[in-house]
C-alpha cells in the first residue's frame, strides 16, 4: 500500500518545524547545529516521498546530495563550535565575547 | 475759535525751529561729536538758544490775544480715527513753552561750570537736548497722544539724567525707581486717553476741551478724568506716587533744577492747566484732585520738615509746591495755578542752582556741615537762595507772594474752608522748612565751626562767570515776575474772565503774609538766634521725627506690598508654573523618550537566534502569503 503524497509533506513539515524549534529556542551551540540537522533531513523526506509519488530518481538522488552536504556541514559545524568553545568558554550561541583590549594602532 | 495756520506762517515756522533744533543737537551729539566736549555744549546751547528765541518770538507775536492757531498733519489715519500731530500755539503752552526755554537755557549755561571736567560732559549735553525737545515738543502738542509720546520722552530723559552718574549704585536704583513709578501713573494715564478716545471719539486737544467733550456722559468724563489724573499724579510726584522725586535727587544738580523742579514734574500741572475746561465739566474729579493736592503738599512740607539733606528738602517742597499748584487749579482757578507754575518754576531752579553751587563747593548735601564749612562765606549765592527761599515761602514783594495769593484766593472761593485752612497751614510749613534751611546755612554754631580753611583751597573756588549769570538772571525773574500777574492774567484768560473768582477777603494776603512771617519767626527762634539749640520741633518727638524722616513710611509700605504682590504672589505662581508645567513637560517628554527607546532595543538584542527567529517568521508570512 502506497503511503499518501500528502502526509509524507505532513510528516516532514512537521520535523521542519521541530527542527526549526530547536535552532531558534536551544541554548547550545551543538543542539542548534542537530536542529539544522533536522531540518536538512525534513527536506530530504519530502524529497524522497517526491521520488516515490512520480516515480523518478531525481529525489532520491537530490537526497543523497543532502545526506553528503549535511556531513561536511556537520563536520565544519562542530569544527567552528569547538573552535568557540575554545576561545570563549561557552557554547551558548548568545554568548557575547567580552570586549578585546584595543589593539595599539601604529 | 481757533484758526488752522499753514507751514508757511511765521509762528509755525518758529514753533518747528524751536522744537526741532535741540533734537537736531541731540542727534548731532550722539552720532558726531561725542567725543569733542566743547563742541558737543556749543551745539547744545546753540539749539536751545534758537529755541529760547523761538520761544520768545512766539510769545511776543501772540502777546496780544490772538486766536490759539492750530497747525497739523495727519500722522496716521485708520478707518474713523485720525491721529494728527502738529503745533497747538495758545497761552497756556506759549507760557509754558518760554518756561521751559528759559530755565533749559540757563540750566545749559550754568552746566558749563557745573559739569566741567566731567568724563560723561558731552553725554550730559546729548540727553539735555533730547529734554529740550521732548519738552518743547509737549508743550506744543497739539493732541493728547502726541503729548503722551512727548510725555514718555520726558520720562526717558528723566531716567537717564537721573541716572548720570550710573557708576553710583544708589543713582541707578534712582533711576530706576522714578522710571517705574512714573510709568504706573502713565498706564492710567493711557487708559484714560483711550476711556476718552472711546466716549468724545478724538484726542485733540481743542476739541476735549471743547464741543467733542460736551456730548460725553458724564461719568465717563469723570472716569477717564481720573485715569488722566493718574498720569499727573506719576509725573507731578503727588500721593501715592511721591517717593521717586526726593530719590531722584541723585543725579546731577542742574538736572534737578531743571528736570525735577522747574519743567518736567511741572508737566504733570501743565496737562491739568490744558485739559481745564475738560477736568472741569466733572466736579467729582476735581473735588478728588483738590484733595490729592492738598495731601501732597501737607505730606512733603512734613518731610522737609527733618530733613537735613539741602537737596532733598528742596525736592520735598517742589511736591508741595506742585500739590499747591494743583489745588489752585482744581478750586477752579485756571490763572492761579498756571501763575504759580511760572513763579515757581523761576524760583525753585534758583534754589536748585545755588544749591549746586554750595554743593559743589563744599562737597557735601548736609546742611549742618555745609554751615560747619561756613558756607555763608559765597556771598553772592547764599543771598540769592535767601531770596528764592524768601519767594518760596511767599513773602513780598517776590514772585512767590503773588502767586501764593491767588491760588490762597481761589481757596477761599470754595463753599468747605477746610481746603483754605489747609492752604494756609501749608504756607506756615513752606515758610518754615525753608528758612530753617538758610538759617542752618546762614548761622552755623561757633563753637562747632572749623577752621577757616586755607585761602587757595577754600576760597579757590570761583562762581563761575556762566554759572554766576544763570543765579543773577533767575534772582531778577524771581523779583520781576511777582508783577506781570496783571498782563499775565490778560494774557492767559483772554482778558475776559476775572483773574481771581470768588469773594474778595482783605484780610486774606495778610494771613498769607502773617502766617509766612511766622514761620519764618519760629525758623529764627529754633534755628537762627544764637541760644537756639537747632534743634525743630517735630525733631523733638522722636516718634513724629521718624515718621517724617521716613516719608511717612510710604516707601515701607510700597515695600511691603511688592513683597507680598510680587514677591509671594507673582513669583510663586511663576515658580509653580515653572515646576509643574515647564519642569514637569519636558520630564514627562525625557521619560517617554527613554521609554520608548527601551521598547525599541529589544529589537536589536546582539543575539543571533532572535534574528533567527525573525527570519523565520519572516519566510513562513511570505510562504503563507504567497501560496497560502
Amino acid at each position: 500500500m502506497m503511503v499518501p503524497y500528502s502526509h509524507v509533506l505532513a510528516l516532514a513539515g512537521i520535523v521542519f518545524l521541530l527542527g526549526m524549534l530547536c535552532t531558534v529556542t536551544r541554548r547550545n551551540l551543538i543542539m542548534v547545529l542537530l536542529g539544522l540537522e533536522i531540518m536538512l533531513n525534513a527536506g530530504a523526506l519530502a524529497l524522497v516521498g517526491a521520488s516515490l509519488r512520480w516515480m523518478s530518481m531525481d529525489g532520491q538522488a537530490m537526497a543523497l546530495f543532502i545526506v553528503v552536504v549535511a556531513a561536511a556541514e556537520v563536520s565544519v559545524g562542530l569544527a567552528l563550535i569547538v573552535c568557540v568553545y575554545r576561545r570563549t568558554g561557552s557554547v551558548d550561541p548568545n554568548f557575547t565575547e567580552p570586549a578585546a583590549p584595543e589593539k595599539p594602532s601604529v | 475759535m481757533t484758526t488752522t495756520a499753514t507751514l508757511s506762517d511765521p509762528n509755525v515756522a518758529a514753533a518747528l525751529a524751536a522744537c526741532a533744533a535741540p533734537l537736531l543737537a541731540f542727534a548731532a551729539i550722539f552720532l558726531g561729536v561725542r567725543r569733542f566736549a566743547r563742541l558737543s555744549a556749543g551745539l547744545s546751547i546753540g539749539a536751545v538758544t534758537v529755541s529760547l528765541a523761538g520761544a520768545v518770538f512766539l510769545l511776543a507775536a501772540n502777546w496780544h490775544g490772538r486766536a490759539p492757531q492750530v497747525f497739523s498733519v495727519n500722522w496716521l489715519v485708520s478707518d474713523t480715527v485720525r491721529i494728527p500731530f502738529g503745533f497747538l500755539l495758545d497761552p497756556v503752552g506759549l507760557l509754558m513753552m518760554t518756561v521751559v526755554a528759559v530755565i533749559c537755557f540757563l540750566v545749559q549755561v550754568y552746566s558749563l561750570g557745573y559739569m566741567a571736567g566731567d568724563p560723561g560732559f558731552s553725554r550730559y549735553y546729548g540727553f539735555m537736548s533730547l529734554f529740550a525737545w521732548a519738552m518743547l515738543s509737549l508743550t506744543l502738542s497739539s493732541s493728547l497722544f502726541q503729548l503722551y509720546v512727548f510725555w514718555e520722552l520726558v520720562g526717558l530723559s528723566s531716567y537717564l539724567l537721573i541716572g548720570f552718574w550710573y557708576e553710583k549704585f544708589s543713582a541707578s536704583q534712582a533711576g530706576k525707581k522714578a522710571f517705574v513709578m512714573t510709568r504706573a501713573g502713565d498706564v492710567a494715564f493711557m487708559l484714560g486717553l483711550f476711556v476718552l478716545l472711546v466716549g468724545a471719539g478724538t484726542l485733540d486737544v481743542t476739541a476735549v476741551n471743547g464741543p467733542a467733550a460736551a456730548k460725553m456722559n458724564p461719568s465717563l468724563i469723570t472716569l477717564s478724568a481720573l485715569l488722566i489724573f493718574g498720569g499727573i499724579v506719576g509725573k507731578s510726584a503727588q500721593f501715592p506716587l511721591l517717593t521717586w522725586l526726593p530719590d531722584a535727587m541723585e543725579g546731577p544738580t542742574p538736572v534737578s533744577a531743571l528736570l525735577h523742579s522747574a519743567t518736567m514734574v511741572a508737566a504733570g500741572v501743565f496737562l491739568f492747566a490744558r485739559l481745564f475746561p475738560f477736568f472741569s465739566r466733572s466736579p467729582t474729579a476735581m473735588a478728588v484732585f483738590l484733595a490729592i493736592g492738598t495731601v501732597s503738599m501737607l505730606l512733603s512740607s512734613t518731610m522737609a520738615m527733618v530733613s537735613r539733606d539741602i537737596k532733598q528738602v528742596w525736592a520735598y517742597s517742589t511736591i508741595s509746591q506742585l500739590g499747591f499748584m494743583i489745588m489752585g487749579l482744581a478750586a477752579g482757578s485756571f490763572f492761579a495755578g498756571v501763575f504759580h507754575l511760572t513763579t515757581h518754576a523761576g524760583f525753585k531752579a534758583l534754589l536748585f542752582l545755588c544749591s549746586g553751587v554750595v554743593i559743589h563747593a563744599m562737597g557735601t548735601n548736609d546742611m549742618f556741615e555745609i554751615g560747619r564749612r561756613n558756607g555763608r562765606r559765597l556771598k553772592l549765592t547764599v543771598v540769592c537762595m535767601t531770596l528764592a527761599a524768601a519767594a518760596l515761602s511767599g513773602l513780598p514783594p517776590l514772585s512767590g507772594y503773588f502767586s501764593k495769593e491767588s491760588i490762597l484766593a481761589s481757596l477761599a472761593g470754595l463753599d468747605n474752608p477746610v481746603w483754605l485752612a489747609a492752604g494756609l497751614l501749608g504756607v506756615f510749613l513752606t515758610a518754615y522748612y525753608a528758612f530753617r534751611l538758610i538759617f542752618i546755612i546762614l548761622f552755623p554754631r561757633p563753637e562747632k565751626m572749623e577752621p577757616e580753611p586755607d585761602a587757595d583751597t577754600g576760597s579757590g573756588y570761583a562762581t563761575g562767570a556762566p554759572m554766576a549769570s544763570a543765579l543773577l538772571v533767575l534772582a531778577a525773574a524771581t523779583l520781576a515776575v511777582g508783577f506781570a500777574a496783571e498782563p499775565l492774567a490778560r494774557f492767559l484768560t483772554g482778558g475776559a474772565a476775572a483773574a481771581h473768582p470768588g469773594p474778595h477777603l482783605p484780610w486774606l494776603p495778610f494771613a498769607g503774609i502773617g502766617l509766612a512771617a511766622a514761620g519764618v519767626l519760629l525758623a529764627w527762634i529754633e534755628f537762627g538766634r544764637p541760644a537756639a539749640e537747632q534743634k525743630g520741633f517735630a525733631e523733638k518727638i522722636p516718634a513724629l521725627a521718624a515718621l517724617f524722616a521716613n516719608r511717612w513710611y510710604i516707601d515701607a509700605v510700597y515695600q511691603r506690598l511688592l513683597s507680598r504682590l510680587v514677591d509671594r504672589g507673582m513669583a510663586w505662581l511663576c515658580a509653580k508654573t515653572d515646576q509643574r508645567v515647564i519642569d514637569a513637560g519636558l520630564d514627562a517628554m525625557g521619560d517617554n523618550v527613554i521609554r520608548t527607546g527601551r521598547l525599541l532595543s529589544t529589537l536589536q538584542s546582539g543575539a543571533v537566534q532572535h534574528r533567527l527567529m525573525v527570519l523565520f517568521a519572516v519566510m513562513i508570512l511570505l510562504g503563507l502569503y504567497i501560496f497560502g
